[in-house]
């Protein structure tokens, strides 16, 4: 029986999701992960401790543990498994990302010039290192414009400047949190400068995939119907199918294609953000995972199958071909921090859960838990989910949800 | 039709009750009861419910217990049997003071659920114990434990492979029996979870 090795970190929202999977496929599995897990002494083989942030010794665990329990598949769950995965698959012998593509989707710097060598729409964009003085930049950069520290995943420390002003509280705010990070593994996008690139106005679209051979199969694409226009960056709404034309998601797979390309990246999911607006199709960014929080769960395929099924199938070299999302429309609202506080309870979630199309509403933060908003924070409240015959539905849906919510939130 | 025994069905000590009627005074009408009864099973014991209801709040398959000096205590016919010669306590001492329940009863009779249980007590429940949690059997039946997982488990962003590779795994192959194990928990009910998720970003417990 094949065994897949799960590279999942404790800050994952979706282990469930990758275990139900492998159930589902009648797989031996092994869940890799950075802390020790409470039963791992019951069931060793089941259990492996990983340091993320030592990929060389990380890497070395695996090889050996390996030996003993021979791995057909190394698949992340996220974003921060993602080079560990492609590093042990390529010294397993086993498809996938390379090492040298994840880490260039991975830094927003790297990607910026790989999309700009293809020929791909790019913004115009400086590095900025985190140490120098901010207003000898201001004074350089056109306005408006987005600061992003190039190794943060999820919008974190992402902001818009529209004037010198906001460019240097922006750019201390960044500073701040960045001097908060841990140091960098090997391998990891750095965090000692910044990108500074052009705002693009545009509505924005998500597009999940598969890549086989660096040929990209589109398995959805999703509206974001909330504009994304800053100062921060938060996402809400995901709704399937898109309602752009099929001439337009031509021109998205295509980009998507391309920019997959430039990147180099091969065999595995690729998770992509993409501008839109009459320059063209604007991609934002490539990242070697698929979608991230319990977003998964608004996507079916086939007979009801799971993302996370039909990406273990795929990492098993199982045929996924014309494999094809369900026809209903679907969608997941990820629920924003209001403001930064405790938060005491949140109201309403029957009377949400209740609402026409509503399939679900999953709270992630315990009450009695410190809430911190974007662009420091790196939460979700939680998630809401809908399904319908068509998108507006959906949308509808997940908007007259969110309202009946209410957020009971002390100041600190 | 609900049943008055003066059988020593449950006994409550002078000062228990001494304690009981005073709190009751205090705090509800002069026909009230106290409801008795075992709302779980946890790794302490058996979990119970103590509280006042208006004396008339019984049901016909109730259990009464005069306990004397007008304390008249309801017990549901669910627990009736697993309190059974249970005394109730009051304990004043160095370490605090508080009622004290002791029942001699067994936490299971069955023997596919005393061996769930042994497991959970001698494997599990030490372990998990570590990340401040625990597991407990609600029911076993036809092949299948129900189970709650409680503290650290509870919303913890692990617990499924707490749950998948090791309670079910460590739980099939000690009891054959168990071909399934449903987790009832409600995880957003948890309020000091071991692991939290976060969006791609360092959380405090990484």
């Amino acid at each position: 029986m094949p065994r897949l090795l799960l590279l999942i970190s404790t800050q994952s929202y979706r282990a469930g999701a990758f275990l139900d999977a492998a159930r589902a496929l009648g797989v031996e599995f092994t869940v890799g992960s950075n802390r020790a897990q409470a039963l791992a002494g019951l069931n060793p083989a089941g259990h492996l401790e990983l340091d993320f942030r030592d990929p060389n010794a990380a890497l070395e665990r695996i090889v050996e543990f390996s030996r003993r329990h021979p791995i057909d598949a190394v698949v992340a769950a996220d974003d921060d498994g993602a080079l560990l995965a492609a590093r042990a698959s390529r010294a397993l012998g086993r498809a996938a990302h390379t090492p040298e593509a994840v880490a260039m989707a991975r830094d927003k710097l790297a990607a910026r010039e790989a999309f700009a060598r293809a020929g791909l729409l790019t913004p115009e964009h400086v590095t900025v290192p985190i140490g120098d003085d901010p207003s000898s930049w201001a004074a350089r950069v056109r306005y408006p414009c987005v600061l992003k520290p190039r190794g943060l995943s999820a919008s974190r420390g992402v902001i818009r400047a529209d004037d010198a002003v906001g460019f240097g509280a922006a750019f201390r705010r960044i500073a701040a949190m960045l001097a908060a990070e841990p140091p960098r593994a090997s391998g990891e996008p750095p965090i000692d400068s910044l990108l500074v690139e052009r705002f693009i106005p545009g509505e924005e679209v998500a597009l999940e995939g598969l890549v086989t051979g660096g040929a990209l199969e589109t398995l959805a694409i999703f509206d974001k119907p909330d504009p994304l226009d800053g100062p921060f960056f938060e996402e809400t709404l995901y709704v399937t199918p898109t309602r752009k034309s099929e001439e337009l998601q031509r021109e998205i797979h295509d980009t998507a294609a391309r920019a997959i390309g430039a990147l180099g990246l091969g065999h595995g999911p690729v998770h992509a953000e993409f501008r839109l607006n009459a320059e063209g199709v604007w991609p934002l960014e490539i990242a070697p995972r698929s979608i991230g929080g319990l977003c998964s769960r608004a996507l079916r395929f086939g007979e009801g199958e799971s993302l996370e099924t039909l990406l273990l199938r795929h990492a098993l070299d199982l045929d996924v071909r014309n494999v094809r999302r369900e026809r209903a429309a679907s969608g997941v609202m990820m629920i924003p921090i209001p403001r930064a506080g405790i938060l005491r309870g949140i109201g309403g979630i029957e009377r949400a859960r209740g609402e026409p199309g509503i399939t679900d509403v999953r709270i992630s933060i315990p009450v009695g838990a410190r809430l911190t908003p974007l662009p420091e924070g790196s939460q979700y409240l939680g998630f809401v989910f809908a399904r319908g015959a068509e998108p507006e539905e959906v949308e509808q849906a997940l908007r007259r949800a969110h309202q009946r919510l209410t957020f009971d939130i002390a100041p600190v | 039709m609900s049943e008055t025994t003066n059988e020593p069905w449950v006994t409550v000590s002078e000062l228990a009750r001494e304690k009981i009627l005073g709190l009751m005074k205090s705090d509800s009408p002069s026909d009230s009861a106290l409801r008795f009864g075992v709302t779980g099973r946890g790794p302490g014991g058996f979990q119970y419910r103590l509280g006042f209801v208006p004396g008339s709040d019984l049901a016909a398959d109730d259990r009464v217990v005069d306990a004397g000096e007008g304390l008249r205590i309801l017990i549901d016919s669910g627990s009736a049997e697993l309190v059974k010669g249970t005394a109730i306590d009051f304990i004043d001492g160095p370490d605090g003071a508080g009622f004290q329940i002791n029942n001699p009863n067994p936490l299971w009779t069955d023997p596919l659920a005393l061996s769930i249980q042994k497991v959970f007590d001698d494997e599990i429940n030490p372990q998990i114990a570590a990340h401040g949690g625990w597991v407990s059997l609600l029911e076993a039946k036809d092949g299948v434990a129900y189970i709650q997982l409680g503290g650290g488990c509870q919303g913890c962003g692990m617990v499924d492979v707490t749950l998948k590779q090791g309670i079910e795994v460590v739980l099939k192959e000690r009891v054959p029996e168990i071909r399934e194990v449903v987790d009832t928990t409600d995880h957003a009910g948890g309020s000091n979870p071991y692991y939290r998720p976060s969006k791609g970003g360092r959380s405090p417990y990484s």
